[in-house]
């Protein structure tokens, strides 16, 4: 499939996405039930050139999930600004699933090279392989970021719409979790959702309030995957090195205000990281960072 | 410590108040500063001999005091030294004896009457005895009657002593200045010729190495504050628990504080240690360290008596000990332990601290003659009432009659006490031995 | 003569251990409840001077510090000195690296003094977890300084409208490792899990401690080591009178999630405790001029961290990497000491600690040794009790260990007549260990 580029004269803000979004997917449901659904991804490819960093963005976002305040872009942050894009994409009238709903399963960020402040990027994305699960369906929203045309970093979201299984269903069953010993803890606040809603501007309400999360199914409010999945990689620190592939699976979310035992330990190939619920032995998620 | 009536009785209404009721109204003390002139008006010298000449020298030549020989009537005396050393017989008494009384009406508030006599002994002319042991009586006498703070006090001297022995010379200033306030009523005895003059009247300690037991609070402190302004470098020595209060001590005085429980088996190589180490030398202990455990004697038990004798008598004399044969306690050392009035007098409910004090005062006079040979003396000193932390909780009447109790109507102060330590423990006072010398205000009590 | 300009290097001095002093050890909220760090400091200082008589002494340099420090400390050393009784013109800093903050003054003042460019030394340091810094929220705190930088009213109104109700709420010191989220006793629970410490063994350290410390007090070996102070004229956490038995009878209190039995229990751990210590140093001629004692010398003095952060060792284990290496420069091996020094932060610290160095696996794959390290002598160990009995003032144990080794270490040596040495090793938070060697002068 050849993508059509279409550009946005800038990154679009994540409020108003939902806003869209939510307006896509009653459109979807009117759509779905006249059996007029979209059975492809839509064939274009976001692009937004020219976008800036702004130092107290990168600040804030540093300090929240425990980066050092350097002038390199954290992995996390450069997929907090280009990510929007991809969002977008998820809220045309043409994308065939529900962005309200969507769960994210996993992502895979390669960085290419350090990131600096000073470099303006050009962030590029699009959907693809849309395919069955278990539970639904699944598309990968993948997302490049480029400097001067060099490709620096890019994104692999896989998320799932639950119940929407465009043929067979996929049957990958789970492995019994067994505890590790763990490395540390992280004791997630009530406003944990809020204030990483404040750096990366998803504001998903079933991140910001019990209130909000509760109208969308779940019983309190949620962390952000890529929050946690963030700080894990802070945990790994300095030894993860410039260039590296970060990948996490998320096996259930994290309910706020929380505690998620972590361990983030060196093994043969780079770190790997697991963050579970110490009471239930139920894993939150996990994930490894490879040096490139 | 403060004593209220003696506030009162001296200031606006109150003081008219008490006049008229015939109360007591004792008179605030002048105490020592460094600075101060000995005496604040004239000297009056009594007595007709070589003796009373000689004081008169001293007092107006080396002191630089205005003496007179002849009393003017109505010219307020600082002082008034009656030299008697010289009487043969109790007939000759009268002159110089009613040549003072003359005076009294006008003597200066916190003025000083001093006598001077010889020691009556068994091998002296019945008559010569006679008139030597009246001056006893008179001096005693006279203390009793003198108003506003003044005191009399007497030095008698031994046999083959001088007037102008260093350690008659001493005293006589001692008793002059403001620094024997609480001084009263005492004949102090000069055996020898022994001591030295210090060069400065200020800092006679000046060079001198001075351990203090119990040091921590009250008397303790205050002896180690005034050792220290005459000059000492001082240890302040008291119990582990009481360091806080001992550090603050020992820094304020430029000394060390050593934390020492005074009954330990070694706290005299401890003290010596110490001392050397640190000063390089040891001349004055000052033992002042005591506990009271008071109880009637039919209620007592071994508990309250065996730490008071321990703490009070038996760890003196076990640092005794060490000193004298450490072989580093030699130039002209000087050991002075607090005694107390009811060591002398007794006190019902102090069977304990008595034998404690008595003991002390047992334990000065024979040590004294083991430290002779190096110019060492040994003295103790017998507090009556202070005003301590350890008076204060005596129930208030009691306090209040207890005050009341001596010539001069009033509680001593620690400083009181202190003075008349640093005088025993000055070069001077190197006559002075196996004395007991007291700072009661002259109390009713005992001798 | 221009020749004269010219120096010869003479021999380096020798950095002396000559006294020490600090207050009793109190519980947190006890008697010292409204000391500030400055008050105890100041009053250990204080206690030093009286007990060398340093009045108006002008001391080389004072460091201290403290682990938990309000803001207004920011100079808490020099401002300790200036209300001390020492001269005003004794120059102080602050040091800290946790909880061998009190150590690594010793260290590093022992440095200058071997380079000669100080004389003496005072080295301390103090903690109080009862007066312990409150700080207000990260955001109030932007909020307030964003109004103060504020210059319009509409910029002032901006800025102030940003606070919320809950931003008042204060922020206490943080008890747990930055970087973990887990507190000192749950990195510790792993370690005694990885390394299967017993309850009984941890307890019988703990038993040990109290039993130790007791003994000195009794004995009146803290007489010139220690100060009373408002009115506590003892180590208020020292249990003379307990027992394995009642030691047996405590809930344990960390490792409670792990898999293996939970074994840490408050009596084998240390509490939370108020003090300050502080330690004389001089080399040998300030020493004489002094008329001071040289107790112990200080040889030298190794730090070491571990990456507790990633799980490759356990928290408090650094000690057990620095000992070897320092041991290793100096040409000795445990069997040289006659008395080793390990901090109790737990029990199991230093069970730990010591299993770790008996461990031939240990010793060749972490220490790169051909076995193990070796055994510590139990009868040589923390002989006069340690912080599980004394309790643990974060930066002032370093002082307390150093002062009361190196008087032990000058009895022992007057009693035999022989070099006697002692190990001194202090484990930190951040995977931090200070470790060194004290010999009697």
């Amino acid at each position: 499939m050849t993508l059509r580029t279409v550009p946005l004269p800038g990154v679009p803000g994540l409020g108003g996405v939902y806003a869209r979004g939510a307006g896509a997917a009653a459109r979807l449901a009117i759509a779905r039930r006249a059996g007029r659904a979209p059975a492809g991804l839509p064939d274009v490819a976001y692009e937004v050139r020219g976008v800036e960093v702004d130092p107290t963005h990168l600040t804030d976002y540093q300090h929240l999930l425990g980066e050092p305040a350097s002038d390199v872009l954290p992995a996390g942050f450069v997929h907090v600004l280009a990510f929007p894009v991809a969002t977008a994409l998820m809220a045309r009238t043409d994308f065939p699933l529900s962005l309200l709903g969507l769960v994210h399963l996993s992502n895979v960020v390669t960085q290419r090279r350090a990131v600096r402040l000073s470099e303006v990027l050009d962030v590029r994305a699009w959907a693809q392989d849309l395919r069955p699960h278990r539970a639904g369906t699944q598309v990968d929203l993948v997302t490049e970021v480029s400097v001067a045309g060099e490709l620096v970093w890019s994104g692999v979201s896989t998320y799932l719409a639950k119940g929407v299984s465009p043929a067979e269903s996929g049957g990958d069953a789970r492995e019994e979790f067994v505890a590790p010993v763990p490395t540390g803890q992280w004791r997630l606040a009530g406003d944990v959702g809020r204030r990483y809603a404040a750096v990366s501007g998803d504001r998903n309400p079933i991140h910001l309030s019990k209130v909000s999360a509760k109208a969308l199914g779940f019983p309190r409010a949620i962390a952000h995957g890529m929050y946690t999945a963030a700080r894990a990689l802070a945990d790994v620190g300095a030894a993860r090195g410039e260039a590296f592939v970060w990948s996490v699976e998320f096996a259930k979310p994290v309910l706020l205000p929380g505690t998620v035992t972590v361990r983030v330990a060196a093994d043969d190939e780079g770190f790997a990281f697991t963050g579970w619920d110490a009471k239930r032995t139920r894993p939150y998620l996990t994930g490894t960072v490879r040096p490139l | 410590m403060s004593d209220t009536y003696l506030n009162l009785v001296n200031s606006g209404f109150t003081k008219k108040l008490a006049k008229q009721l015939g109360l007591p109204q004792p008179a605030p003390l002048r105490r020592y500063r460094p600075g101060q002139p000995l005496l604040e008006g004239p000297a009056l010298v009594l007595g007709r001999g070589a003796d009373a000449d000689s004081v008169a020298g001293l007092l107006s030549t080396t002191w630089d005091l205005e003496v007179h020989r002849n009393a003017t009537p109505d010219l307020r005396y600082a002082a008034v030294v009656v030299v008697l050393t010289e009487v043969t017989q109790p007939t000759d008494l009268s002159e110089p004896v009613l040549a003072a009384a003359g005076v009294l009406k006008s003597l200066a508030r916190g003025g000083r009457v001093v006598t001077l006599s010889r020691t009556a002994s068994a091998d002296d002319a019945p008559a010569v005895a006679a008139a030597r042991q009246g001056v006893d009586g008179l001096l005693r006498s006279l203390a009793k009657e003198l108003r506003g703070g003044s005191t009399g006090n007497g030095i008698v001297l031994d046999a083959a002593v001088g007037v102008d022995a260093p350690s008659v010379v001493g005293a006589l200033r001692f008793f002059l200045s403001t620094r024997s306030a609480f001084v009263d009523g005492q004949l102090l005895t000069v055996s020898s010729a022994a001591g030295t003059l210090p060069s400065s009247w200020e800092r006679p300690l000046e060079g001198r190495v001075a351990v203090v037991t119990g040091a921590a609070r009250g008397i303790g402190e205050s002896i180690a504050d005034t050792l220290a302004r005459d000059g000492a470098t001082v240890v302040a020595v008291d119990m582990p628990s009481a360091g806080e209060h001992l550090a603050t001590v020992a820094n304020r005085v430029r000394g060390t504080a050593l934390q020492l429980d005074v009954t330990a088996e070694d706290a005299g190589e401890r003290i010596l240690e110490h001392a050397l180490a640190r000063h390089g030398r040891i001349d004055i202990v000052v033992h002042n360290a005591g506990i009271t455990r008071d109880k009637l004697l039919a209620n007592m038990t071994p508990e309250k008596w065996d730490p008071v004798l321990a703490v009070n008598i038996a760890a003196q004399l076990r640092i005794n000990e060490a000193l004298l044969t450490s072989g580093d306690f030699t130039d002209a050392p000087r050991i002075v332990s607090l005694a107390s009035t009811s060591g002398i007098a007794g006190n019902r409910g102090q069977t304990n601290y008595a034998a404690s004090k008595g003991g002390v005062i047992g334990m000065v006079r024979a040590t004294a003659p083991l430290l002779e040979a190096f110019g060492g003396t040994a003295n103790a000193v017998a507090p009556g009432f202070i005003e301590t932390d350890m008076t204060a909780r005596i129930p208030a009447v009691t306090r209040q009659v207890a005050r009341r109790l001596n010539s001069l109507q009033q509680g001593g102060q620690p400083v009181d006490v202190a003075e008349t330590v640093a005088f025993l423990a000055s070069p001077a006072a190197g006559g002075v031995v196996g004395r007991v010398l007291r700072v009661c205000g002259q109390n009713m009590v005992g001798q | 003569m221009a020749a004269s300009k010219t120096t010869t290097p003479a021999a380096a001095p020798r950095a002396l251990v000559l006294g020490g002093n600090r207050i009793p050890f109190a519980r947190a909220g006890g008697k010292y409840a409204h000391a500030s760090n400055q008050d105890m400091l100041t009053a250990a200082l204080d206690g030093l001077v009286a007990r060398y008589g340093l009045q108006g002494e002008r001391i080389g340099e004072v460091a201290a510090g403290a682990v938990l420090k309000h803001s207004r400390d920011f100079n808490l050393t020099r401002e300790t000195v200036l209300g001390s009784a020492l001269s005003a013109e004794t120059p102080a800093y602050d040091l800290q690296q946790a909880c061998a903050t009190g150590l690594e003054t010793v260290v590093s003042l022992s440095n200058k003094i071997r380079l000669g460019q100080i004389e003496s030394a005072v080295a301390g340091g103090v903690d109080t977890t009862s007066d312990a810094p409150i700080a207000v929220s990260d955001r109030l705190r932007r909020a307030l300084l964003d109004l103060s930088r504020a210059r319009s009213v509409g910029q002032k109104i901006a800025a102030a409208s940003k606070i919320r109700p809950k931003d008042l709420a204060p922020a206490t010191p943080r008890t747990s490792e930055p970087r973990t989220g887990l507190s000192m006793g749950e990195h510790q629970a792993l370690t005694t899990a990885q390394w299967g410490i017993t309850r009984e063994a941890q307890d019988e350290i703990a038993f040990a401690s109290h039993q130790n410390l007791a003994a000195a007090w009794a004995e009146g070996f803290f007489d010139d080591l220690v100060t009373p102070y408002r009115g506590q004229s003892q180590d208020g956490n020292l249990r003379a009178d307990t027992s394995l038995e009642k030691l047996a009878t405590l809930k344990p209190t960390f490792g409670l999630g792990l898999d293996t039995p939970a074994t840490m229990t408050a009596g084998n751990s240390t509490p939370l405790t108020d003090g300050a210590s502080t330690v004389l140093l001089g080399n040998d001629a300030w020493a004489t001029a002094h008329g001071l004692t040289p107790l112990a010398v200080v040889v030298d003095a190794e730090a070491a961290a571990v990456d507790f952060v990633h799980g490759v060792d356990g928290l408090l284990m650094a000690g057990a990497f620095a000992v070897p290496r320092l041991l290793e420069r100096n040409g000795l091996t445990l069997a040289d000491f006659d008395y080793v020094e390990i901090h109790e932060a737990f029990a199991s610290t230093v069970l730990t600690t010591l299993a770790a160095w008996e461990s031939e696996t240990f010793g060749r794959e972490r220490l790169g040794l051909d076995g193990a390290f070796g055994t510590v002598d139990r009868a040589r160990l923390n002989v006069h009790g340690s912080s599980l009995a004394a309790g643990h003032p974060f930066a002032a144990t370093g002082g307390r260990i150093v002062a009361t080794i190196s008087k032990e270490l000058h009895r022992r040596r007057a009693a035999e007549g022989r070099p006697v040495r002692a190990l001194v090793s202090i484990c930190a938070a951040g995977g931090l260990g200070l470790t060194a060697i004290l010999e009697a002068a």
